[in-house]
This record gives C-alpha cells, sequence and structure tokens, in this order.
C-alpha cells in the first residue's frame, strides 16, 4: 500500500508538468493579454504600454517565458508574480484567508449535502417506485438542472424583495452582515455567519444532492437484491436490522470514494454560487485573474486546482481499498 | 424563520457599540484650512447644507482594490481610494468642475506661460501629523512620476509637445515651480496628480537611495501592507482591508477641509465599501438598505423607481449630466480593400450612415430612456464643450453639429455616390457591381452595445445598405481598433475628461489612438487633420481660456462634421441614495474627493 501512495504521488509530478505546459500554451491562445485593455485609454502612450510590457516579460516569445517561470519555481520555488498587485501569485490567491473560507464553505456544503442525501437515498430506495421516491427524484433533479447562479438570485431576491430581511437588520451574501466583518468573534458574530451561510449550503448543496441521492439509492437497490439480504430475511430479522446493519453498510462502500473525488470541488466547485453569494473564495480570485489576463496567478490556480484533484484521486483509490477489503492495488 | 430572525437581530443590536468620536489631529483649524462654504448664498455650494459629524456610510463596488500605491495604480478599482487618501495641489471642483486649489493654496502664471508658481497651503500635516512642505511636493513629480524606474502612466500626462518634461523646484519651504520647456496649459490638469509622502517613501526610491532595487517603489504599498502605514493628507484613510468583502476607510484627523461653522471635515467617521462581485447582488443589497448610496445601471432604475417613497430613498436622474467619455462608430480608412478605403474616405458616405442612427431609438430601447446624443469628441460636463454658449457658460446645443435621423437624405447620399443594388439583390452594390457588405464589430457581451449595432445594421438595411453585425471578444476587437488587425467597421466607447486635450492621443493625427486613419501619422494627412493638429496645439499653449473655448470650439465642429468617428449616444448619470444621507444630491462624475461613483466624501453627513 505503502509503495502505492509513493508511486501515484511520484506520478504526479510529471502530470502538474504537463498540466502546466498545456495550461500556459491556453492562456497564450487567448487574444491578447494583461495590458490589452490599457490600451484603449487615451490617457496612455503606446510607447508607457511597450515599456510595461518589458517590464512584465510580456514582450518575450511564450516558450521563453515558460521557461523562465518554470526555471523559477525549480531554483527559487518562486511562482511569479502578479501583474495587478505586484505580490506572489498565491499571496494574490490567499489573501485574506480565501483559503480557509473556501475550506469551510466547501467542506460544510458538504456535510450537509451528505447528511441529506444519504438519507434520502435510503428512504428511496427502501420506498422504491412509490409516490414519495418519485417526488424526491423530481426534485432532486430540479435541483441539478437549476443553474446555480439564477438559484442563488432567486433565493436573495426572495430574501429581499418578499421576506425584507433588511427591515430586520439582515444583510445578504457575503459572510457577514456590515458591523460584523471587523468585529472580533463573539456568539453573535457566528449566528450571523450561520445567517449568511445557509443559502451556500442550499444553492452549492442542491447540485450535489440529486447526484448523490442517485447513487445511494442505486447502490442499496443492487444490495438488497443480492442472496445474503434474502438470507437475512429468511432468518427473521426486523426489516430495520436488515437494511441499516446489512444493506446500508455495503452499499455505501461505492460512495465512499466519491467523498475523495469531490475534494477537487472543494477547492474550484462553486466559482458562481461563490461570485453570487460574494463567498471570499480562491475560486473568486482566480476568476478576477482570468478577466484581467494577470498571466502567472491564473497558473498558480490552474496548479493549485490540478493538485487538488490528483489528491482527490489518489486519496479516493486509498479510502476504497480501506473500507473493501477485497480491493487491493500492486 | 420568523423568531431565528428576531433572536439574531435582538443579540447583534446588544453587541452593537456606539460609534466613539475619534480626536481631531489639529490644535486649531489651520490659517490656510480650506473652507467648504456648504449652504453659503453666492457659492458653489449653496444649495447643500452643513451636517453633522458622526456615522458610517456604506457604498459597494465590483473589484477590490489591487495595491494602495496611487503612483503605480492603473485601474479605477485602486484609485476610488488613492485619490480619497491623498489629494494633489490642484482639485476639481464636485459642483462646477473648474479647477480649485487643493493642497496648492494659489498659483500664478509667469515667465510667457512656461512657469506655474505655486504656493502651498501652510500648516498642514500629513495623517501621521508630519508637518506638509514643498518637499513632498518635489518628491512626488521628481522622484516618483518623473523618475524613469517607477512604472507610472501618470507619466504620460506630464509630458510636453516637444518631448520633454517639466521640473518640479522647491523655491521655499511652501512655495513650489513648475519649470516647463514650451508653454502648456494641461500642465495644470496634471496637477490633480496624488502627492505622496516624502518621509514614508523615500526609503523605497533606488534614485535617492542606491541600496534599494531599482523596482522596489513598484512594489511599496501593496495590499499586504498594514494600513498603519499609510499616510496621506486625504478625507479618509484606509483603516482595514478584507478581500472579497470590503475595505474600511476611516476619517483622517489631520484633514484640512472646514465646514462654515468651523467643524473639520470630513462628517463621516468612516466611509466603508463593500467588495460585491455581482452588479444585481450589488442592487439587492441597496434595495435592502446595507448599502446607503448606488450608482445604478439605466435597467435599474424602473426597478428602484417605484420604491422611492416606500424606502425613502432618491433616484437621480441627470440628462444634464451625461458621464464623461465617448461612443462612436469607426470606418477604418486604411482597411486593405482598395474600395472600402474609397468609400470609407468618402465624407458623403460617412455622412449618410451618420443620418442612418435612429440615436432616439437608441435611447428609449438600450438605455430606457436614460441617455442622450452625442455629437462632440469633447465630454457635455467639460467647461470647453462646444455645445456651450462661452467657456463654462451654460449649455445651449448652438454650435452643435448633428446628422438627424433621415432615411431617405441617406439613401440619397448612397445614391449620389454611386452605390446602387446592380445585382438586383437588394442591396446596394459598388460601381463595378461587387456587392457592400460592412461587418460591425463590437465586444461581446456588451449588450448596449450589440443592441446599437443591431438597431444600426437594422436601419441601413432599409435604405438597402448591407450591414451585418459580428460581436468579438473584447481584445481581439482592442488589436483591431489599434490598426493590428483589418477590420471595417467598429462601435466602440472612449473615456474623456474635463481637459480635452487629453483627448489628444486620438484626434491628433499622430495619435496613438488615430483608430481610423493611423496611415495620416506617416504622412497621408487630410486637411481637417491638419488644422485639428494646429488647434490642439494653439489651444495647448494658450492660458487665456475664453481664447482656448474659441480654439476647442473650431475642434470639435470641425471634427465631427468629418466624422471620423461617428458619435452615438452617451449614457446620462444616474445615481440613488437613502435620503437619510446629506448633501449626496449633488453626487456626480466630477465629484471630488470621489467616493465611489460620484460622491463626494467631504461633505456627505449621516442624518440623525
Amino acid at each position: 500500500m505503502l509503495t502505492f501512495i509513493v508511486r501515484r504521488t511520484l506520478y504526479m509530478l510529471p502530470l502538474l508538468l504537463v498540466v502546466s505546459l498545456i495550461s500556459f500554451m491556453l492562456i497564450e491562445i487567448m487574444p491578447g493579454d494583461y495590458l490589452t485593455k490599457m490600451k484603449t485609454n487615451p490617457f496612455v502612450t503606446q510607447q508607457t504600454i511597450a515599456e510595461m510590457a518589458k517590464r512584465y516579460g510580456l514582450d518575450q516569445p511564450p516558450l521563453v517565458r515558460y521557461w523562465y517561470w518554470f526555471k523559477g519555481i525549480l531554483t527559487r520555488g518562486d511562482f511569479g508574480t502578479s501583474f495587478e498587485t505586484r505580490r506572489p501569485v498565491f499571496y494574490t490567491l490567499f489573501e485574506g484567508g480565501r483559503l480557509m473560507w473556501t475550506f469551510i464553505v466547501s467542506l460544510t456544503t458538504m456535510f450537509v449535502t451528505w447528511a441529506i442525501a444519504i438519507p434520502l437515498g435510503i428512504y428511496s430506495a427502501t420506498h422504491k417506485y412509490k409516490l414519495s421516491d418519485h417526488t424526491l427524484t423530481f426534485f432532486g433533479f430540479l435541483g441539478l438542472s437549476f443553474p446555480a447562479f439564477f438559484f442563488a438570485l432567486v433565493l436573495l431576491w426572495l430574501l429581499v424583495g418578499v421576506f425584507h430581511v433588511g427591515q430586520h437588520g439582515l444583510g445578504i451574501g457575503g459572510l457577514f452582515d456590515n458591523r460584523f466583518i471587523d468585529a472580533p468573534w463573539s456568539f453573535a458574530k457566528l449566528g450571523n455567519f450561520l445567517w449568511h451561510i445557509w443559502p451556500a449550503w442550499l444553492v452549492i448543496g442542491t447540485i450535489g444532492m440529486a447526484g448523490l441521492l442517485r447513487y445511494m439509492r442505486a447502490s442499496l437497490l443492487d444490495t438488497l437484491s443480492l442472496q445474503y439480504i434474502q438470507t437475512a430475511r429468511a432468518k427473521g430479522l426486523s426489516e430495520r436490522i436488515v437494511i441499516y446493519k446489512h444493506a446500508v453498510r455495503n452499499a455505501i462502500n461505492p460512495l465512499v470514494s466519491l467523498l475523495g473525488l469531490s475534494l477537487p470541488n472543494l477547492v474550484s466547485g462553486s466559482l458562481i454560487a461563490a461570485t453570487i453569494l460574494n463567498l471570499p473564495t480562491v475560486e473568486r480570485a482566480f476568476f478576477s485573474s482570468l478577466t484581467a489576463q494577470d498571466d502567472y496567478v491564473i497558473m498558480g490556480a490552474l496548479l493549485f486546482f490540478s493538485l487538488f484533484l490528483l489528491i482527490g484521486n489518489l486519496v479516493a483509490d486509498i479510502l476504497l481499498a480501506w473500507v473493501d477489503p477485497r480491493i487491493r492495488y500492486n | 424563520m420568523k423568531r431565528l430572525i428576531v433572536i439574531l437581530a435582538a443579540l447583534t443590536a446588544i453587541l452593537m457599540i456606539p460609534v466613539a468620536v475619534s480626536a481631531q489631529g489639529y490644535d486649531k483649524q489651520p490659517a490656510d484650512a480650506v473652507i467648504v462654504p456648504l449652504g453659503v448664498a453666492g457659492t458653489d455650494y449653496a444649495a447643500l447644507e452643513p451636517g453633522v459629524r458622526g456615522g458610517t456610510v456604506y457604498v459597494g463596488t465590483i473589484s477590490n482594490p489591487k495595491k494602495w500605491n496611487a503612483v503605480t495604480a492603473h485601474e479605477t478599482s485602486t484609485t476610488q481610494y488613492t485619490n480619497i487618501m491623498q489629494p494633489g495641489l490642484v482639485n476639481l471642483n464636485p459642483i462646477t468642475a473648474g479647477y480649485d486649489p487643493e493642497l496648492a493654496k494659489s498659483w500664478e502664471v509667469s515667465d510667457e506661460n512656461k512657469v506655474i508658481t505655486f504656493k502651498l497651503r501652510q500648516g498642514l500635516k500629513w495623517s501621521d501629523g508630519t508637518p506638509f512642505t514643498a518637499d513632498d511636493v518635489v518628491f512626488s513629480f521628481m522622484d516618483l512620476y518623473l523618475n524613469e524606474d517607477v512604472e507610472t502612466d501618470t507619466r504620460d500626462v506630464l509630458q510636453l509637445p516637444d518631448g520633454n518634461f517639466p521640473v518640479v523646484e522647491k523655491v521655499d519651504d511652501y512655495t513650489v515651480k513648475v519649470v516647463c520647456s514650451v508653454a502648456f496649459r494641461p500642465i495644470l490638469n496634471s496637477m490633480t496628480a496624488n502627492i505622496l509622502p516624502k518621509h514614508k517613501l523615500e526609503q523605497f526610491v533606488h534614485k535617492l537611495h542606491p541600496e534599494v532595487a531599482a523596482d522596489a517603489f513598484n512594489q511599496v504599498w501593496g495590499l499586504d501592507t498594514n494600513p498603519k502605514d499609510l499616510v496621506g493628507m486625504g478625507a479618509f484613510m484606509v483603516e482595514s482591508y478584507t478581500p472579497d468583502l470590503n475595505v474600511v476607510m476611516k476619517r483622517n484627523p489631520y484633514y484640512y477641509h472646514y465646514d462654515p461653522k468651523g467643524t473639520q471635515l470630513p462628517y463621516l467617521d468612516k466611509y466603508v465599501v463593500l467588495t460585491v462581485a455581482s452588479q444585481d447582488v450589488l442592487l439587492l443589497k441597496y434595495q435592502n438598505g446595507e448599502i446607503d448610496c448606488f450608482a445604478p445601471r439605466p435597467q435599474d432604475i424602473p426597478i428602484l423607481k417605484p420604491e422611492e417613497k416606500q424606502k425613502n430613498l432618491t433616484v437621480l436622474v441627470n440628462k444634464e449630466m451625461p458621464g464623461f467619455g465617448t461612443t462612436w462608430v469607426v470606418l477604418n480608412w486604411d482597411t486593405q480593400d482598395t474600395k472600402y478605403r474609397e468609400l470609407f474616405r468618402n465624407l458623403k458616405f460617412r455622412q449618410a450612415l451618420a443620418h442612418l442612427f435612429d440615436k432616439d431609438t437608441m435611447i428609449r430601447n438600450l438605455f430606457n430612456g436614460l441617455a442622450v446624443p452625442q455629437w462632440s469628441p469633447v465630454s457635455y460636463l467639460s467647461p470647453y464643450y462646444a455645445g456651450r454658449e462661452k467657456y463654462a457658460g451654460p449649455v445651449t446645443e448652438k454650435n452643435a453639429v448633428v446628422f438627424p435621423y433621415d432615411l431617405e437624405k441617406a439613401a440619397a447620399l448612397l445614391d449620389e455616390i454611386g452605390l446602387k443594388d446592380t445585382n438586383g439583390d437588394g442591396y446596394r452594390d459598388f460601381a463595378d457591381g461587387t456587392p457592400v457588405e460592412i461587418e460591425l464589430n463590437t465586444n461581446a457581451g456588451n449588450t448596449t452595445r450589440e443592441g446599437a449595432c443591431l438597431i444600426i445594421a437594422d436601419d441601413a438595411k432599409k435604405v438597402n445598405l448591407k450591414v451585418t453585425t459580428a460581436f468579438i471578444d473584447f481584445n481581439v476587437l482592442v488589436n483591431r481598433l489599434m490598426g493590428q488587425e483589418d477590420y471595417k467597421a467598429i462601435y466602440l466607447g472612449l473615456t474623456g475628461g474635463t481637459e480635452p486635450h487629453s483627448g489628444a492621443n486620438v484626434y491628433m493625427s499622430t495619435g496613438g489612438l488615430h483608430a481610423w486613419h493611423y496611415s495620416a501619422a506617416t504622412g497621408d494627412i487630410t486637411e481637417v487633420e491638419k488644422r485639428v493638429d494646429e488647434l490642439t496645439n494653439l489651444a495647448a499653449a494658450e492660458f487665456d481660456l475664453d481664447k482656448v473655448f474659441e480654439y476647442y470650439k473650431e475642434y470639435q465642429i470641425i471634427l465631427s462634421q468629418d466624422l471620423g468617428f461617428l458619435y452615438t449616444i452617451n449614457q446620462a448619470f444616474v445615481y440613488s441614495y437613502y435620503n437619510r444621507i446629506g448633501n449626496a444630491q449633488v453626487a456626480s462624475p466630477n465629484a471630488t474627493p470621489s467616493g465611489n461613483n460620484g460622491l463626494t466624501m467631504d461633505f456627505i453627513f449621516r442624518k440623525s
């Protein structure tokens, strides 16, 4: 197992290298560069723009720039500097606790999603083809097919336009009401945080809910049709014990690997919702670097997301082996 | 749910601490303090009222600041803070847009208009208590803006027509001299450049301290700087910054503006800018009462207007106050196809096209009526706008060059230049029978520009002229506009300001943005372009503003008649604020020291 993990970790390095090269080329294919917007500013002369291009190395061919960037990582561990902020890329991406907030938002959302989807999936499987099963499936898919940005906007509109939360001194979007943003932590601040985070749970959670519910349902149905379940029932065990002790425990195995696979989603899965709900996440910093064509920040973010994707896959494999003794990697 | 809300509200109410009024920095009002004559009859500020001290005003913005360095900043997401923190020698009057003395008390022009001597206000202090002197001014210009090591686009507006830069010299502690090699009136406009504290920043300037790297200053005052280290003389200083959430600004206890009652400005204790990534959510936050003042989009007005009474807010729509900048269609006189090149260079064709612009429909359909037709390269708000009677006079539009929407006239002009449908496909062709087809480009995603293009194409069809539309990536569009890629027609806009010379880069034949005719720079120059160059130089060297107005009047009239840019419409200024905020009614694009989108931060206050 240990050799497996070591080998997989080593494989990541060439993969990340390829990812970085492809990302860099894709960024190059995008028309224009960081300075293009400035060109239409009548107050700025072409000479100044040319000087800036030189300062930022944007006058060099892409492969040369890639090489300098790559050399910087190897020799100095330097992933480059943001054109916009003149600060290191990971500072620009993670400043102000963005990384922490990204994880808090994602992990709590994931927890809420699982805590709701798994029981509903079990219920759905045990009430197969009944009206309640169909209803759950219908709403699950409705949530899946509802665009997140629209759902988020409608939700905020309902809070403002219908429930008039402002009259009760409550704000929408972001992590806190205005007066709490810079205040030290307190129970009131925590309460206010919960008030601001539940729309994120609802909007981001709804997207994953349907899939998870259907996975759980299908997996449990598969298990319920196996012979040992029949045996358990034949022994005269109560239906509760048959389902929860014998069926669900086995049926949930494949879902555990889903947990690993959802790791990359933790850092890169909720851009749109984060934008509308105004959450300070890494994706938003990534998005603004994309709109500004802040090349090295884009590169840094893509590498960061790729790393999580690879780690997520690895964790999924490990988890699967751990929960299912039949699986061995050699 | 409701109970939860009530409990939460109660909890938060208990924890709210009354805002303490911070101490004033000066022992007594400095002798050279600026008195803003709020409510004093006969002044620009007569319609306003003296306010009360204390409180916080919340506004919203779309993007995070990029740094706190006013010199190296390139974008308004940063300068909306730095311009409040660091004023310049002169400033625009927020009501009239004329020049007001700011850090300078007065100025005098001498030596054939080549020397401007500024007398500085005495007794002023930086926000850390250090006295302000001429050294700070000389440092800002000579060691920052005019220092080749420093990355700044302010250097461009300081450049004189002969390529030199002015020299800023200290005469005594409270007098500086700006010496130019040629007389250049727009230099006064550049004196709005932010003045920075020498005592804080000289240690990062390679020229003064060779031990630091040449690039050192460009990194200074980044977002990781402790706000306590930021020093300025403006109304507010940054107190804290939380990425993606807010920027909190705190009143500067050493600010030198006072109201006529002797109350030190600004009135507010704090000014908080919330970062809200989406315009739609910004509107919701405003409706929810979380932000006090808001610059709505045209489509937001029908939503806000009905709420005015119920929510006690004001929606300010001022058609007499379109924003700065121009919006236009440009035809590429240098396009590769010689037939089109000839066609676009034909004034009658350009006139025909101008007569096809149904500006009323554009205004009604795209801007909910909240826009005005535009005809001049100079912004409506500029005192040099040729729609005025005289310098800074009232707008009468007597001199306006207008091409009214007139399909018959357009058709007649097209007939006259020989564009007729010869192959019977319903569209006009060149004399040799090849079909005329003009692709009009604008940037994809800008719905008002896309809409305007469609309206133009639709009207062109009515006179059998084939205009197609293609909406492309902004950066590709810019490359085309810069002449790096071929194109036929583009719909786009440019920013502008009160000083018409800021358009020199566009309208002079050698300008880097002379978008319709780059070949003018290499000798292919028209009579109109020659005259525009002459007038630009005459106006730049002249200090008698009435004469400058006359030069710019001719400049605007001939440029508009020549139709290098075919101007379309300009959005009217709209602003909205809750009536609990005082003196917000003068929000305008001129506002200085400017809060978000048009608020003058000096004198707005929270009514108790």
